[in-house]
């Protein structure tokens, strides 16, 4: 055996194991970050793998107190979303009163009609006929007798009386809430029948003078009088809703 | 010296170029391999400079020292001991071992030459 092919062989024995050695290396290499990307782990080291589950463990117990937290806040906003129901039911009952006091649900209760007509007296000559008929003024005195005796609210011919309707007269036609009327006229009102009639009735009252002038009314107290709801709509266009307690000037 | 360098790129381009995948628990053998392959390469040189290489030796001194090494750690894997670490530990002196007495070999014939 010669030294000179022994030698000679060295370096393809060489290149079969380096090639061996740099294709595991790089086999490992490539191995070993596919292992920390598919584990997301930094590292595999034991040590440094401790010290992040301890840090995580850390990090889970301060979650669960916030978890813990959070439901204690839950069940404080669904209290407090109980109470919001509540209130809502609460608002609503008060938005269904204010709208029955401002006029625009119907409305019943003892109270008493009063029936209006023209005068049917015939006329003598020289009289003026504007004696014989019943004015808007003549039901407008009327209504504010009644709310005057204490009446809780009233109709004229169907048409509510709100605190923007106006009672006025276009030639011999008169309106109420803009709405044309015919005699006879029917004022209805709610309330303490006996305060009403006793209050409509009293000397000088609007319902004595029209009698006087031989005007027919007749006063009749009801067990149970029905007025329907306002109709039209409230117009606020310079009015803007003051401060509580703001002073009239 | 071509030959080796060859040899060493074209297992890096490989490594590079085929994507195999080992296994968790075989990641020790490939390390075991790759520490057989070191030390008989070093073993390899220090051979030829103490003029007594022989091919046959030196693959077959490759080829059983990994198989017992990988031999070594599928026992260690049965019995839960890591047994390859007695591989590593001893692929790791012969590696220093080989590389302290090629430096020796390449000072003296160093020393040598200049005399």
């Amino acid at each position: 055996m010669t030294r000179k092919p022994a030698a000679a062989r060295l370096p393809g024995a060489l290149a079969i194991l380096l090639a061996l050695v740099g294709f595991l290396v790089i086999t490992q290499v490539r191995n070993e970050w596919r292992i920390r990307r598919a584990l997301r782990l930094p590292s595999t080291r034991l040590e440094e793998l401790a010290f992040e589950l301890r840090d995580q463990e850390r990090g889970r117990a301060a979650l669960e107190k916030q978890i813990s937290e959070m439901r204690v806040r839950l069940v404080e906003y669904e209290a407090a979303a109980a109470e919001g129901r509540a209130a809502a039911a609460r608002m609503n009952r008060a938005l269904q009163e204010t709208r029955s006091l401002v006029g625009l649900t119907r409305l019943e209760g003892p109270g008493i009609a009063i029936e209006l007509s023209d005068s049917q007296k015939p006329l003598r000559p020289g009289d003026d006929p504007n004696k014989n008929i019943l004015h808007y003024t003549d039901i407008a005195a009327i209504v504010a007798d009644l709310w005057a005796a204490g009446a809780e609210a009233i109709s004229v011919n169907g048409e509510r009386v709100v605190s923007s309707t106006g009672i006025s007269c276009v030639g011999t036609t008169i309106l109420a809430n803009a709405k044309r009327m015919a005699p006879p006229y029917l004022v209805a009102a709610i309330g303490d029948q006996k305060a009403l009639q006793r209050e409509m009735r009293q000397p000088g009252g609007t319902v004595e003078q029209l009698v006087a002038f031989g005007f027919p009314v007749k006063l009749t107290p009801r067990d149970r009088v029905e007025l329907p709801g306002y109709r039209g709509a409230f117009r606020f266009d310079y009015a803007v809703a003051g401060a509580d307690g703001a002073k009239e000037r | 010296m071509w030959l080796p360098a060859a040899g060493l790129i074209i297992g890096v381009v490989l490594g590079f170029l085929i994507s195999v995948e080992i296994p968790l628990g075989y990641v020790k053998y490939t390390a075991i391999a790759i520490l057989a392959a070191i030390d008989t390469i070093l073993g390899g040189l220090r051979a030829q400079l103490e003029d007594r290489f022989d091919l046959a030796v030196f693959l077959s001194g490759f080829v059983v020292n990994a198989t017992f090494a990988a031999l070594l750690a599928g026992i260690g894997d049965l019995l839960g001991l890591d047994i390859y670490l007695g591989a590593v530990i001893a692929f790791s002196i012969r590696i220093f071992d080989n590389i302290g007495f090629i430096r020796r070999d390449v000072i003296a014939r160093y020393m040598k030459s200049r005399r």
